[in-house]
């Protein structure tokens, strides 16, 4: 245990750059270890941290002890499924994807205390080519246990799924310090109900609401379904129902050719009837949205080539294929929908290797952290200023009139702004700039208008950054006050005194005795 | 204008690993990749070409398989692509590859310029561009950061030096080599990719370039590989513990008290 003093001041803030407060803070290596945390907390409050790159304050204290599992970094096997012929890795909660993605890549894993069989199954993934952890959010430096806590997703979810898609099985303890193995397939809720064993033999049973979900890609509070797994409700719980210690992941092989295309058009309308086209007649991996605004900014700040000023909106389209010869005609028919959506095929960026790929997926980076360097160089003139960043995603039929919607409030409120995303699934994130404390004021006020609105189409307040402490009232506005008290039942289940996260998801902490 | 780009495959790595038993390169696993300055110095002709017309040739020496680099290279709007291929270009050293490449140069012919990336990341030794100027009889100029001014006969140059930089001008034909900072190398377009499908590679022997055989691939190199080997590394960690003040007191002991950096 350590007390808060300057040395972990980082630790009281995460990517969302708001502060919180803490009395201690521990780095755990093992469950045992999370489990007598836990046993000794009582009623103090725990938040759970992994690498803090989360954007809606998931992982920024409000008192009480932090529990930081970035040192659970270990990968602690591997087995093969036969049945479903694909791999199965076991990480602990702190490990990086960056990690992952580079011991794939090198096929080379610290196998220290790897059993028999995790050894065998790597001498087969050596064998049988490369193989990949779809999940690509942008920033590879979170940790597997803060993409399983809020559900995490990237450019690739267009096709792979969400972070939910790929988790096979996972190590909980609970706020008891009990321990609960929760397995794909095996652990069902049926007919609302469900059933587990704790490490210990303790049953615990309990009945689950069944919650519509809004019918487009989402990461708003729990996942509540008839007949689901068990599982699918700890990710994305944000932590609030138990603490998640280990993860089996799924891998995929990786697909022998993946080409990358960055698409210019002449207006937005243009842009949107291309995306339009592209979902009903190709099969991409993912379509990547800039707005004029985006495109300026990466024009003024970023390092890329060069781009025709007459340019206006970029689309990012992504292909997997089996090989060389698919994909290049997949590429060709693209080159096509975008003439006749009033493109040109010569003022298009391919990528045919892992190289090439990396400069167009840093191009797509830089537009938030070219974002990120401007608000911190405002913050320092006015530190109540921070980044706006919206994360909605509506139905398909509803895009263009978000898009619509968005520049027309951009422009009325004379707010500086980027627009950028996942436009494949309907979610394009728009970035508010604020040049001073009015325009942040304005900007909080043009966020939550946004989600009333979006919410009235049926979409989603928050598509895969979560909910956290900072879309606590739009979760509200979303599933009402009788969503938010069916999701509080739940989480006393697990939580009875209410200690795991305080403020993540609801409006206050909910305490013991309440 | 008419412009010739020298280029070379490379390991995209440079953390290259070689067999301990028989010291010889790994390559299983290795990708293969143009050689990051010469995209540089295509981007360099294709804005030369945009600017006064003309053509671009991209030619490499390499084994067979080079092609398909080549033909991806075609995508970026270079008019033509050749390759050197015979067994009897290959071990060659700078000496050799600047012969062989002459001679490449010469048989596509009326050139005004050439451009060559300042080095190559596997070899690193940055002398082909200059031996190529010499076997051309032409003159050259090296770590081209910027050009200043080129029309018919004529370029203007500046390039790095290791203090600072110098403006070089020089008649034409002239051999150039250009540094990463020169521009941004831009990637192929779909239409590029369209047109570049239709185009193939020229592919020439030793015969086909009439070259002598003694001065190219090994026979003509000036030098030899005797032996590779892994060289040693060791590293030692220490931990050092207690306060903040503490822990920097020993490192200060560790570094300069008994190392004597500084």
């Amino acid at each position: 245990m350590n007390n808060i003093n300057q040395e972990y001041q980082d630790y009281l803030r995460d990517e969302s750059r708001s502060t919180g407060q803490a009395e201690s803070i521990f780095f755990p290596v093992t469950a045992e270890e999370v489990r007598t945390v836990l046993l000794r907390a009582g009623k103090t409050s725990v938040t759970i941290q992994g690498a803090r790159t989360g954007l809606s304050a998931g992982a920024v204290p409000q008192g009480g002890h932090i529990l930081n599992l970035s040192k659970m970094n270990k990968i602690t096997g591997l087995r093969y499924d036969q049945e479903q012929g694909r791999f199965v890795l076991t990480v602990q909660a702190g490990v990086l994807l960056s990690q992952i993605k580079r011991v794939l890549q090198e096929r080379s894993f610290d196998t220290e205390n790897w059993s028999g069989s995790s050894h065998q199954a790597l001498d087969l993934l050596r064998q049988s080519g490369q193989w990949f952890f779809p999940p690509d959010p942008t920033e590879t430096s979170a940790s597997i246990g803060g993409m399983v806590a809020c559900n995490a997703s990237g450019a690739r979810s267009y096709y792979y799924g969400p972070t939910r898609k790929h988790v096979e099985e996972l190590t909980v303890v609970l706020s008891d310090g009990s321990l609960i193995r929760l397995q794909r397939g095996r652990d069902k809720v049926e007919a609302g109900r469900f059933n587990i064993i704790t490490d210990e033999g303790r049953r615990l049973s309990g009945t689950l609401p069944s919650l519509p979900l809004p019918a487009v890609k989402n990461a708003s509070g729990y996942y509540l379904q008839e007949n689901m797994d068990l599982i699918d409700l700890f990710v994305g719980s944000e932590g609030t129902l138990g603490i998640v210690t280990e993860a089996d992941i799924r891998l995929l092989p990786l697909p022998a050719a993946i080409w990358g295309v960055t698409v210019f058009l002449p207006c937005e309308e243009s842009a949107l009837r291309f995306v339009h086209a592209v979902r009903s007649e190709l099969c991409p991996v993912a379509i990547e949205f800039f707005d004029h605004r985006a495109l300026a900014l990466l024009k003024e700040h970023a390092q890329a080539q060069n781009f025709d000023e007459k340019y206006h909106t970029a689309i990012y389209v992504e292909f997997h294929d089996k090989d060389e010869v698919s994909i290049r005609n997949s590429v060709m028919q693209l080159g096509r929908i975008a003439e006749l959506c009033g493109g040109d095929e010569e003022k298009t960026w391919v990528a045919t290797n892992r190289h090439e790929l990396e400069k167009l997926h840093l191009f797509r980076h830089a537009t938030p952290e070219t974002v990120n360097t401007i608000i911190d160089r405002r913050r320092r003139l006015d530190s109540r200023i921070t980044k706006l960043n919206t994360d909605m995603a509506v139905p398909s039929r509803e895009l263009d009139n978000i898009v619509r919607l968005y520049n027309r409030r951009i422009e009325e409120e004379n707010l500086e702004a980027v627009v950028f995303g996942h436009i494949g699934d309907n979610h394009i994130h728009v970035n508010i700039l604020p040049r001073s404390i009015d325009d942040y004021l304005k900007g909080k006020i043009l966020y939550l208008e946004w989600a009333k609105e979006v919410v009235a189409v049926g979409g989603t307040v928050s598509a895969e950054h979560g909910i956290g402490k900072m879309k606590v009232a739009m979760l509200k506005e979303m599933i009402g006050e009788s969503g938010i008290s069916q999701m509080k039942r739940v989480k006393e289940i697990f939580d009875p005194l209410g200690i795991l996260c305080p403020g993540n998801l609801f409006p206050e902490p909910i305490r013991a005795g309440e | 204008m008419n412009i010739v780009v020298c280029v070379k495959q490379v390991p995209a790595t440079t953390e290259v690993r070689i067999d301990p038993e028989t010291n010889t390169l790994i390559r299983e696993g290795l990708e293969s990749i143009i050689n990051p300055y010469d995209t540089h110095a295509l981007e360099e002709a294709l804005r030369i070409k945009k600017r006064l017309g003309g053509t671009v040739t991209v030619l490499s020496m390499g084994i067979p398989s080079v092609r398909e680099m080549l033909k991806d290279i075609l995508a970026l709007g270079v008019d033509q692509a050749v390759l050197l291929t015979d067994r009897r270009f290959a071990g060659a050293c700078t000496l050799a590859t600047s012969y062989a490449l002459a001679s490449g140069v010469r048989k596509i012919g009326n050139f005004d310029l050439v451009i060559c990336g300042k080095q190559a990341t596997d070899g690193d030794t940055a002398q082909v561009g200059p031996g190529l100027a010499e076997k051309l009889n032409v003159p050259h100029v090296t770590y081209v950061q910027k050009v200043e001014e080129i029309e018919h006969g004529y370029i203007k140059c500046n390039r790095v030096t290791d203090d600072g930089s110098e403006t070089v001008e020089l008649t034409l034909p002239a051999v150039i080599t250009v540094v990463k900072g020169i521009n941004t190398p831009r990637l192929p377009s779909i239409g590029g990719i369209r047109k570049a499908l239709k185009d193939e590679v020229m592919v020439w022997d030793v015969d086909d370039v009439g070259v002598d055989e003694n001065l190219v691939g090994i026979k003509g190199s000036a030098t030899w590989v005797i032996k590779t080997f892994v060289p040693h590394y060791s590293t030692e960690c220490t931990m050092l513990t207690g306060s903040i003040q503490a822990q920097a007191r020993a490192l200060w002991d560790e570094l300069i008290e008994r190392r004597g950096a500084l």
